[in-house]
């Protein structure tokens, strides 16, 4: 059994200390796992993913990593931190927070160089990570030049110029071309099947499959409302109907029968 | 038949929009830095410790003529990095040097230098002598601040912003001042971006923006929710860069590579000034 990296009991966040982001989350996420969080807008998904990166702490229940109580203190210790921030890497949201350097080249590099690796393999890292996502021709570009998925790419880029074991990503293919969605998903399952952690947060259903073996849902009230097989819960259309995450739409069959019901687009059904 | 609609722009649109599309040009004019020219291949210490050194000898030369020789030295850079002559001269003579003219204009004067008479005229009854030395002495100011905003100039234009930013290390300024004066250079381009779509979404949904006590009302809004904004996204980059290990201290590839090249432009650079300063002592 492969060892536990992070375990979540009763976890309850707040911002502002009144606004309930995360509420009695229970968690465990075993090394090599894939998963998926997913869940309507607004229901806790980049709060847990912002825990799970030591980058807020629970108000109230108990988080470790690796083994080790994942508390403000073990982050504000230097040589833990730079330990702990090695192993996990998080892909952010938003782009634009993510690229803040003055080109690509310096936003790539820049994890590797706070975490003290040494020039030489930084400048590799570089080039293997850059050649992979085919952005070689973009190291020298200002972020803001960039367009809407190759911010992505570069992104993804950042972090896995860390080569965390742990990968968190925040809808790394939201708003993306197919292409680009292809690219990162590629990705993100080539990283697992080399030992890496990877936890998605998406709304993208399709993806869901080839992301995770398992999904966590959550609900509206920010409670995880179940867990399990990525088949199994994708296939319950009446669970994720109830949870806003597939809607009922009416269409029109080839053989001019129509009807209305909940079901994933690109999936066929018979009449 | 088609009508052709006279768009009003008002004060406030107009001066906002011309903002942003001032700190979009600003930041997106590095596209003579990116050129395959001369000073683009230099490194950008280097570069501008030659520059610095131009600098110097321009502001302590007391002849117009070497001075000049200097400015069309200056010239010749920015052909070889090019940087096209027309937009330099327009770039470097539109404003400084004319507003340093009229600034000199009164030095020409026998009643503020006097001397001896080249020309004089009548102006209200009044004789108005020019005399030589304020002659020679209004050239020398002027060719001095042409020369000197041309190289500053030049050089702002073939290196980029970051690069130059970086090279405030020379002179001891923090790293992590350098970082956050690029980071901020950053998104203020960002900032700007936002700043038009808020007020093109604005303008798609009631036409123009209205008068003045309604515009004002609106740019006033656009201001506090623009502060909220930066404001979140500051707190969310910094755990940005917490989550990739940024402990307080940066740590970047600092490394310039002086080449050989850069190296005999120092040189060479050098061999320039000293050849002009022993000039101007000659004479």
């Amino acid at each position: 059994m492969n060892e536990i990296t992070f375990e979540l009991k009763d976890v309850y966040y707040s911002y502002l200390g009144k606004f309930p982001a995360i509420c009695g989350i229970d968690m465990q996420i075993r090394q090599g796992e894939k998963i998926a969080v997913i869940g309507a807008n607004g229901s806790g998904k980049s709060t847990l993913l912002h825990l799970l990166d030591g980058l807020i702490f629970p108000d109230k229940g108990e988080m470790n990593a690796f083994g080790m109580a994942l508390t403000e203190d073990f982050i504000n210790n230097s040589s833990s931190a730079r330990q702990f921030r090695g192993r996990v890497g998080l892909v952010f949201q938003n782009a634009d927070i993510q690229l803040f350097c003055p080109t690509v080249k310096e936003d790539i590099v820049f994890g590797p160089l706070q975490l003290g690796i040494k020039d030489d393999e930084v400048l590799k890292r570089l080039l293997t990570i850059s050649k992979l996502l085919n952005i070689e021709h973009l190291l020298d570009r200002v972020p803001y030049q960039l367009s809407v998925g190759e911010k992505r790419k570069v992104a993804v880029a950042t972090v896995f110029a860390i080569d965390p074991d742990v990968l968190l990503l925040d809808e790394p293919t939201a708003g993306l071309d197919p292409l680009t969605v292809r690219i990162i998903i590629d990705l993100i399952v080539q990283a697992n099947k080399q030992g890496k952690t990877v936890i998605t947060s998406t709304h993208d259903l399709h993806t869901a499959g080839e992301i995770a073996d398992t999904v966590y849902v959550f609900s509206k009230d920010k409670r995880i409302v179940r867990f399990g097989p990525t088949a199994e819960i994708l296939s319950d259309q009446s669970f994720l109907q109830a949870n806003n995450l597939v809607h009922i739409h009416g269409h029109i069959h080839d053989d001019g029968s129509s009807h209305a019901h909940a079901h994933l687009s690109l999936e066929k059904h018979s009449n | 038949m088609i009508r052709a609609v006279h768009i009003k722009r008002n004060f406030i649109e107009q001066s906002l929009m011309s903002a942003v599309s001032f700190l979009k040009d600003a930041t997106l004019c590095e596209e003579h830095a990116s050129h395959n020219g001369f000073l683009q291949s230099l490194d950008a210490k280097i570069k501008t410790i030659s520059f610095f050194v131009f600098l110097l000898t321009a502001v302590f030369l007391k002849s117009a003529l070497l001075i000049g020789l200097l400015y069309a030295f200056c010239l010749i850079l920015a052909v070889m990095s090019q940087v096209p002559l027309t937009f330099f001269l327009l770039r470097t003579w539109v404003f400084i040097p004319l507003f340093s003219f009229c600034i000199a204009i009164p030095a020409l004067f026998s009643f503020v230098t006097p001397g001896e008479p080249v020309w004089f005229f009548y102006f209200l009854g009044v004789k108005f002598i020019v005399t030589r030395p304020g002659l020679d002495g209004a050239i020398l100011f002027v060719v001095r601040v042409a020369t000197s905003v041309s190289l500053v100039v030049l050089l702002s234009l073939t290196t980029r912003h970051t690069q130059l930013l970086k090279v405030l290390r020379i002179f001891g300024v923090p790293q992590v001042f350098i970082l956050t004066v690029t980071m901020s250079y950053r998104y203020l381009y960002l900032f700007a971006q936002m700043f038009e779509n808020i007020f093109t979404a604005i303008k798609s949904r009631v036409g123009v923006v209205s008068g003045h006590p309604r515009g004002q009302k609106v740019v006033a809004w656009n201001i506090a929710n623009m502060w909220n904004r930066a404001e979140q996204m500051n707190e969310q980059v910094y755990l940005a860069m917490l989550s990739r290990g940024y402990t307080g201290e940066p740590r970047v590839l600092t490394k310039s590579h002086p080449e050989y090249k850069d190296w005999a432009w120092l040189l060479f650079s050098l061999i320039i000034c000293i050849m002009i300063i022993y000039l101007g002592y000659r004479r």
